[in-house]
């Protein structure tokens, strides 16, 4: 029976995927403590397959791990398909990431992947909202626009009306392309 | 060949390019290239995505779900070697990021039992007692590479005299509130935050170790560089003149401090960010300086330039400290990591001078690196762990 050390320390709940693999009947241990003892817990647990959520910033010590074990009898390698590297997009789109003790069969891993996959809540609708569209055409077009009102309002050359707005977006936390709708705005507003 | 059709020959074969950064003060000219009309100038729409781990940034840069990437040096160059988790892959850097900017600092309980030089770590170092535990970020990376050096250059043998530890910069705040590290490596604002919470001193700037010394890159794998040369060009085009416009003066740092500051980008408090980025330092011992080698952006393209020196630095590193059993034909996989013929066409067009792939630099311990001997260079340390095999034993292994 394949032994699964489960990595619990992102606001991902593990419970159900917990429950679900040991109904697929799997050992888990599931652990959640400070990072730095990850190492250690791994040294104790022994397990031959470890379940990490793919935004853990702990997976940089899963690195430590298996640059440290490489020399051990039982090496821990992150799991990558060699036969389908489609395997590994999957598994970073859904979040997880899988190490496992070399030398075990891609195909004894597969369910758990499976069961991993399915289970681990889903963040895609957030990451829809990060994918900005593809509008730099026409954000150039007003940015542009924005930098010939500046340049008469202010009477200044095309690079310090750039710095301007620049500076103004930046200061604000906001893109190039908000501030030059304001300045586009304001200018309408008073009639320029 | 009309002036229209050249430019239709360069245009980018890929226009929206996603873009990994990790939550660090120095990727803020990725940033700024991304928000501030720099990437649309040159054809390119750039997504930003945060990571939370160096590991995840680097599986994602390979299974192409990101295009390019704020990366660390030796992250690039440990992939190019199948150094860690991911399987040996060509890599490409296509420009250095930043120079200088990291620093390591010690825990309360050491400042407050006096340790604060070099010569008291080393004495503390040696003591029988409980071992000294440092933490840096990512097994291959900068911040181990820095810490590593330093401490070496101490008398402190730091994979022997103490015991090294990867925690995720975000995290080592609690690490040492929870005793649990006695130092660390890291980049900003990790270090200003440490100082500015009492939790501790800064020891050492990185620049303090290597003045002007490389630290991230822009990085993607040589696969995206082969088929999409003109969106590479073109992003080191936006990047390039992000940087520019950030070294130009002390009001665009301090914009770009505020701008980086964001929830969406750095999440820090602008007070954790801003005094380092402009070079005003304090180490918590009651020093406070305007260093001479603060964190910069651009310096005329003298930062940005991917020197083959630099790239070949990290593997000598790697050797010295056993992560490379054999020396690697360190000057012919520089030469295929480094993008010097695209930054070359970036850069001119940009009228940004191009300075010589081998740069001569005089580091902490009085050792000079300028590229050449790297396999002598890696064994001329006092300290280190080479582990070669008996050159007997290698023989009879055949």
């Amino acid at each position: 029976m394949l032994r699964i050390l489960l990595i619990n320390d992102t606001p991902k709940k593990v419970g159900r995927l917990k429950s679900a693999l040991i109904e697929a009947g799997f050992e888990v241990i599931d652990e959640s403590g400070l990072t730095i003892d990850l190492p250690e817990r791994v040294e104790a647990v022994r397990p031959d397959v470890v379940l990490i959520d793919t935004e853990s910033p702990s997976r940089d010590v899963m690195e430590q791990v298996v640059l440290v074990s490489r020399d051990q009898p039982r090496p821990i390698v992150m799991f990558t398909d060699e036969h389908d590297p489609g395997v590994m997009r999957q598994a970073i789109q859904s979040g997880v990431s899988a190490y496992i003790v070399e030398g075990i069969h891609a195909e004894r891993l597969q369910p758990i992947l499976d069961v991993a996959m399915a289970r681990f809540e889903s963040d895609q609708a957030l990451r829809a909202q990060l994918q900005a569209r593809d509008a730099q055409l026409a954000e150039r077009k007003r940015v542009e626009l924005a930098k010939g009102l500046l340049m008469k309002m202010k009477n200044c050359n095309e690079e310090e009306a750039y710095t301007l707005m620049r500076r103004q977006a930046m200061s604000r936390q906001q893109k190039l392309a908000q501030v030059a709708e304001q300045i586009i705005a304001m200018h309408d507003m008073l009639g320029g | 060949m009309t002036q229209h059709d050249i430019s239709r020959s360069d245009a980018p074969e890929k226009r929206v390019l996603n873009i990994g950064f990790m939550a660090l003060t120095d990727a803020a000219s990725i940033i700024v290239a991304a928000t501030q009309g720099f990437a649309e100038k040159h054809g390119l729409t750039l997504n930003l995505q945060r990571q939370a781990s160096w590991a995840t940034l680097r599986d994602k840069l390979l299974s192409g779900e990101l295009d390019a990437a704020h990366s660390l040096y030796g992250l690039i160059y440990g992939v190019q070697l199948g150094l860690g988790g991911a399987a040996a892959t060509d890599m490409a850097v296509l420009m250095g990021l930043n120079q200088n900017g990291q620093s390591i600092n010690l825990s309360p309980d050491l400042q407050h039992a006096g340790v604060s030089s070099g010569e008291a770590l080393h004495a503390r170092a040696h003591q029988s007692g409980a071992r000294l535990t440092f933490a840096q970020t990512f097994p291959t990376g900068t911040h181990a590479m820095w810490l590593y050096y330093w401490l070496a250059s101490q008398g402190i043998h730091p994979l022997e005299d103490v015991d090294s530890v990867v925690v995720p910069p975000p995290q080592m705040l609690a690490h040492l509130k929870a005793r649990r590290i006695d130092g660390f490596c890291v980049g900003e604002p990790w270090s200003a935050q440490a100082v500015d919470e009492q939790l501790g001193c800064t020891l050492a700037t990185s620049q303090s170790i290597w003045p002007d010394h490389p630290e991230k890159v822009l990085g993607c794998t040589r696969a995206f560089v082969q088929q999409h040369p003109n969106s590479a060009r073109a992003l080191i085009k936006a990047v390039l003149e992000a940087s520019r416009f950030i070294d130009e003066s002390e009001d665009n740092k301090c914009s770009t401090a505020q701008l980086i500051s964001a929830c969406d980008y750095v999440d820090a408090p602008l007070s954790a960010i801003q005094p380092r980025f402009l070079g005003r330092y304090q180490d918590g011992l009651g020093h406070a300086w305007l260093d001479a080698h603060p964190l910069r952006f651009h310096a005329k393209g003298v930062v940005n330039m991917p020197y083959l020196s630099d790239g070949i630095w990290f593997m000598t590193q790697f050797r010295r400290w056993g992560l490379l059993r054999d020396d690697p034909d360190y000057l012919t996989i520089a030469q295929q990591v480094q993008q010097l013929e695209l930054y070359r066409q970036a850069a001119e067009a940009l009228d940004i001078e191009v300075p010589a792939a081998m740069r001569s630099s005089l580091l902490l311990d009085g050792k000079t690196w300028d590229g050449s001997n790297p396999a002598a260079y890696a064994r001329s340390f006092d300290l280190h762990a080479l582990a070669d095999a008996p050159a007997s034993a290698r023989l009879e292994s055949r």
